[in-house]
């Protein structure tokens, strides 16, 4: 986070050449995305032909596309049916019911509603309207996130697994701390680390694995539900989030749609994972300190 | 069951104050050397082993649970002025505070349990023992260790003004971790005991 400045030196026009080129890049895949969606309002399409069509690791495609874009493949095609909506209704005369049937709503009232969360009118109210207003825009972001690249050696973990909502993550560490702090496992220098393997803007919360992990620095022989791996080592974009933890979703985005593009880099086919540098049982929320570990491709 | 937690403890204002503070119980290891030596650093991290093997064995066995609370130092010097003294003769007690339910048995079994996984022998001077340092001046410092001579200077002057003098043991509270924030932004609450 304090670098930055460093390591540039002779090379950096070259960097500088790569890495708008890899701008240009990700633009050009995320338009071919785009393209796509707009070519196929009526159709149901899924994310894993999305990725392809992008190049892009189907595991962080999602993050990508929602911090370039500014909103999530549903918000953006739910937004371009209403959108496509609203030019029928001041075009045409097709009752409001039947708009609301294309635009992929069962009913009148969801219809009704979702319009006027996005062009603050109804549609009865849009059609009649002189000049219909324009749609509500995604905000503009904050100052840029500070991204440090760290290599990073191959990490040997004890971790129990959690299958639910980010929410609830609480409880497999209340698994996990016991069975390794009872060992003598645990001391002021642990590692506590989340492995995450969905993102929460495509996986329902009910099916979102996590693993609380601790990073072991002695021989441990696992019993019942606690498990050992290795988290892979190699090049990581590490990002500090600064906040409680549910709007950790906020520097995902920025990391995966703002630094990512810009960055000249790849991002690798495995989960990110979070390391979790102070105490939610000590810190008040808004102190809590989380890095965002994104593992990326060695260069080419 | 309801866990028990110390946050109202960590709660100062950045002018001195006085309070009067009952018995307290904390998990504590002695030493001597520079701040951030290498006895410094082998003790914290015996103290934090103990303090969390502790904990976690209780919350395995289902018994009261507990957060751990902040890093806390007395510091004194064999010397009668503390700031001449070298460093290295510096003495302290690191301290967590911890709940009075917790058991000489408990620790025993940790320091065992730390010893057989190869952890610092250091571990076998921590102790449970409570403080009842009575009336003391209170005050948050911000910014380096270093500087901590000015706020006390402050606390001295506050003290003397209400008719009373610093005496027995300095204490600090680190409400910060120095390997995560910046010097100037340090947290740490000085108390000294008065009479």
């Amino acid at each position: 986070m304090r670098k930055g400045g460093q390591a540039r030196g002779t090379s950096s026009r070259h960097t500088s050449h790569v890495r708008s080129t890899t701008r240009r890049d990700y633009q050009a895949r995320i338009l071919r995305v785009l393209t796509y969606l707009q070519e196929r309002l009526d159709e149901d399409v899924d994310l894993p032909s999305l990725a392809r069509i992008a190049c892009f690791s189907p595991f962080h495609f999602h993050r990508v596309f929602r911090g370039m874009v500014g909103e999530s493949i549903q918000e953006h095609l739910r937004r371009l049916r209403l959108e496509r909506a609203a030019s029928r209704l001041k075009r045409g005369t097709s009752p409001v019911t039947r708009l609301a049937f294309d635009a992929g709503y069962r009913t009148h009232e969801s219809f009704t509603r979702a319009f006027k969360a996005l062009f603050g009118l109804s549609p009865a109210a849009y059609r009649r309207a002189k000049r219909p207003p324009v749609p509500r825009r995604p905000t503009p972001r904050p100052r840029p996130l500070e991204v440090e690249i760290r290599r990073l050696p191959p990490l040997r973990v004890a971790f129990t697994r959690h299958v639910g909502s980010y929410s609830k993550v609480g409880a497999a560490w209340d698994r996990l701390l016991p069975c390794l702090g009872k060992e003598g496992l645990l001391g002021g220098g642990s590692r506590f680390i989340g492995v995450c393997f969905d993102d929460p803007d495509v996986t329902p919360p009910a099916r979102i694995r996590y693993e609380a992990c601790v990073a072991l620095d002695v021989p441990f022989s696992p019993a019942g539900d606690i498990g050992l791996r290795t988290i892979p080592g190699g090049e990581h974009a590490v990002a500090l989030h600064v906040g409680p933890y549910r709007r950790l979703g906020e520097t995902y985005r920025r990391l995966f749609g703002e630094w990512l593009p810009r960055s000249g880099r790849e991002a690798r086919d495995i989960p990110s994972f979070e390391v979790y540098l102070n105490d939610p049982n000590s810190e008040a929320p808004k102190d809590l300190l989380t890095e965002i570990h994104l593992p990326l491709k060695g260069r080419a | 069951m309801k866990k028990i937690e110390f946050k109202d403890e960590y709660k100062a204002s950045k002018k001195p104050a006085l309070l009067k503070l009952g018995t307290l119980s904390y998990l504590s290891i002695d030493g001597q050397g520079e701040p951030g030596g290498e006895a410094f650093s082998d003790r914290i991290g015996a103290l934090y082993g103990a303090a969390y093997t502790i904990k976690m064995t209780r919350k395995f066995g289902g018994l009261q649970d507990y957060a751990i609370g902040k890093l806390e130092a007395q510091w004194w010097a064999e010397t009668p002025n503390f700031a001449d003294s070298p460093k290295e003769r510096w003495r302290w007690k690191l301290m967590i505070r911890t709940p009075a339910f917790v058991k000489k048995a408990e620790l025993k079994k940790a320091v065992d349990v730390l010893l057989k996984r190869g952890r610092s022998a250091a571990v076998k001077d921590a102790r449970l023992e409570t403080l009842r340092e009575g009336r003391c001046v209170q005050m948050l410092h911000v910014g380096p260790y270093e500087r901590e001579r000015d706020t006390i200077a402050i606390m001295k002057a506050f003290a003397e003004s209400q008719g009373l003098a610093l005496s027995g043991r300095h204490h600090e509270i680190y409400l910060s971790d120095p390997r995560r924030v910046t010097p100037e932004k340090l947290k740490t609450i000085l108390r000294h005991p008065v009479a």
